[in-house]
This record gives C-alpha cells, structure tokens and sequence, in this order.
C-alpha cells in the first residue's frame, strides 16, 4: 500500500515538473523596421527569417530593413532598454518573468512623443509585431523576438 | 394427521407397522401393483447405493491422500507469521489489490484530467503565444487610430495591428 501511495505521488510530481516553464536567462530581441515594397529588395535580417513568409503575407511588402535594434540578456526579468533609430525610440520596460514569458511594457516614441503603449507578455516561441505608423511608402514595425 | 403421499413414503420405505399398516393397505386400491411399485422402489434404491455410494480407499490410494493433505496443510502453515497472525495465501489480483489498484488509476486519471483541462481552458491563450495585454494611442496625436490584435498561425506572430497613425515622412525612415 505504501509503495503504490509512494508511486503515485512520484507520478504526480513527474507530471507537474514537466509542465513547460521559462527557464535561465533569455535574449531578446526588439527592432524598428521599416517595410516596404522595392524593385530590387535587400536579404531579411537574419534576426526576421524566420517569420519572414508572415511579415510578407501579413504586411505585403518585400523589403524589411532594421533601422534601429537592440539584444538585451534578460537574466531577472525586470530590465529595460531602448532601441532607436534617427527619429524613432521603443523603450522596452521587463515587468517580470511568468510561465507565458515576460512581461513587458513597450512605449513607441517620435522624437519625445508618445505614439504608441502596449503591455504584452511575450513568449519565448511566438515573436510580436507592432505596426506603427505609416513611413514615407513604406511602414514602420515594431517586432521583438526571443532568441 | 399423515396425508396419502407421506404414508405412502412410509410404506414404500418399511416404515409404517401395526394398525397404520393394515390400515393404510386396507386403503390401497390395487395392491398388487402397490407392491410391484414397492419392489421396484427397493431395487433402485439398492442400485443407486451401488453406483454412487462411498468408495473404500485403497491401500495406494489412501497413502495418497494423506500425504496431497499434509502437503497442503504445511504449505498452509508455512504463511503464518511466526507471531501467529494469518497472511492472506492469495494471488494478486485480490479484492482488496483491486480496489487499491482502481483506486490508483482514478488518482492518475484525475490528475491527467486536472491538467489537461487546466492546459485547454478557452478561456485562457496559449501560454506558448504572445499576449497582448493592452494598447493605447495617444488620443492627441492620432484621433482616429484603432487597435486591434490577432495571431497568424504561420510562425506564430502576435500582431498588434494599428490604423489610423498619423502618417510621416519617408525622412522618418532614416537610421
């Protein structure tokens, strides 16, 4: 009897150790991309190739081109950063770490203007994609991934 | 107050004596062929003690028996404890291993249902799928912007999707 008790809550333990977690430390990746469609377009990134065919069908352009990134080693979850290109700022803010991913507030700026706040928990298999305002003929993104 | 049937039993079986004798053959209204159901009566009685009664042993296997006895009753003591309390000689799947085992499967069950439906709440999104929690545009700036959210199955991009922004120069665009 003892031994069966013992079995199932080795069981029960085993299940619950194996329910999927974020673990250790993480980097992420947060960039300001301009998409637009060109006659004779640049290579993707190598940071966006692997959601390459998404951005293309979802947004309709050939080109993406970072003009502004930044890679931060999430180690407590509770760091922040910018990414900037010339006129353009994402401050990033980590709020935490959570069995979904980490918890993050993102601010979109215009020089020193606010255009646009979002709160996300982000996870480590499913990157995210803000689109920003209307560039010129093309269109600014926002897009964080967790390598 | 014997009825026909018993006294006839007890006819055929020897049993009634004296006036209930003569009293009850009195009684029969043929009985010559009363007799001649008696006499046959007595013959299968005879026959049915010949061919099912009890056998007389013989010497082999007599031995036999007495030692497949001993056997069993030395196998039998042979799962008492030494302190005299009496261990169960059972396979495993005893009623009480049963219940135990039932009981142990509904646990395990229970537990897979807890977390299965736990996992497919509709509630809640995937926890391997980014969320958005909230948005908002500066009201300001962009009157008319909208928001809305989405996730394309394709390489499983959360989108937050925005019309309405105010619309800026290519010079933006620069690094």
């Amino acid at each position: 009897m003892g031994r069966s008790l013992a079995l199932v809550a080795a069981f029960t333990a085993l299940i619950m150790s194996a329910s999927p977690k974020l673990q250790g430390a993480e980097t992420v990746w947060s960039g300001l991309v301009i998409a637009e469609n060109v006659a004779q377009p640049q290579p993707i990134p190598l940071e966006l190739t692997r959601i390459e065919g998404s951005l293309k069908k979802l947004f309709g352009y050939n080109q993406f081109q970072v003009i502004g990134q930044s890679r931060k080693l999430l180690t407590t979850g509770q760091e922040d950063w910018l990414a900037t290109s010339k006129f353009f700022g994402l401050h990033v803010d980590a709020r935490g770490e959570s069995e979904a991913g980490y918890v993050l507030n993102l601010k979109l700026y215009k020089e020193k203007e606010l255009l646009l706040e979002t709160d996300a928990k982000l996870s480590k298999r499913s990157p995210l994609v803000i689109k920003g305002p209307q560039v010129g003929s093309g269109q600014l993104l926002l897009i964080l991934v967790v390598q | 107050m014997k009825t026909f049937e018993e006294k006839w039993t007890a006819w055929l079986d020897g049993q009634l004596s004296g006036r209930e004798l003569t009293e009850f053959e009195a009684s029969l209204p043929d009985k010559a062929a009363a007799e001649a159901e008696k006499a046959e009566a007595k013959k299968l009685g005879v026959l049915l003690k010949r061919e099912i009664g009890a056998q007389t042993l013989m010497n082999e296997e007599f031995f036999s028996h007495q030692l497949r006895e001993r056997i069993a009753r030395e196998t039998a003591g042979s799962s008492r404890e030494s302190g005299g309390r009496r261990i169960e000689v059972s396979t495993w799947w005893t009623i009480r291993r049963l219940l135990w085992t039932g009981t142990a499967s509904l646990a395990v069950f229970l537990v897979f249902a807890i977390f299965v439906m736990r996992d497919k709440n509709p509630a809640e999104q995937s926890q391997y799928l980014t969320q958005i929690l909230n948005a908002r545009v500066d009201p300001v700036v962009s009157p008319n912007a909208t928001i809305s959210m989405f996730e394309a199955k394709e390489g499983r991009v959360t989108v937050l999707w925005t019309e309405g922004l105010q619309s800026l120069p290519s010079d933006y665009a620069a690094k």
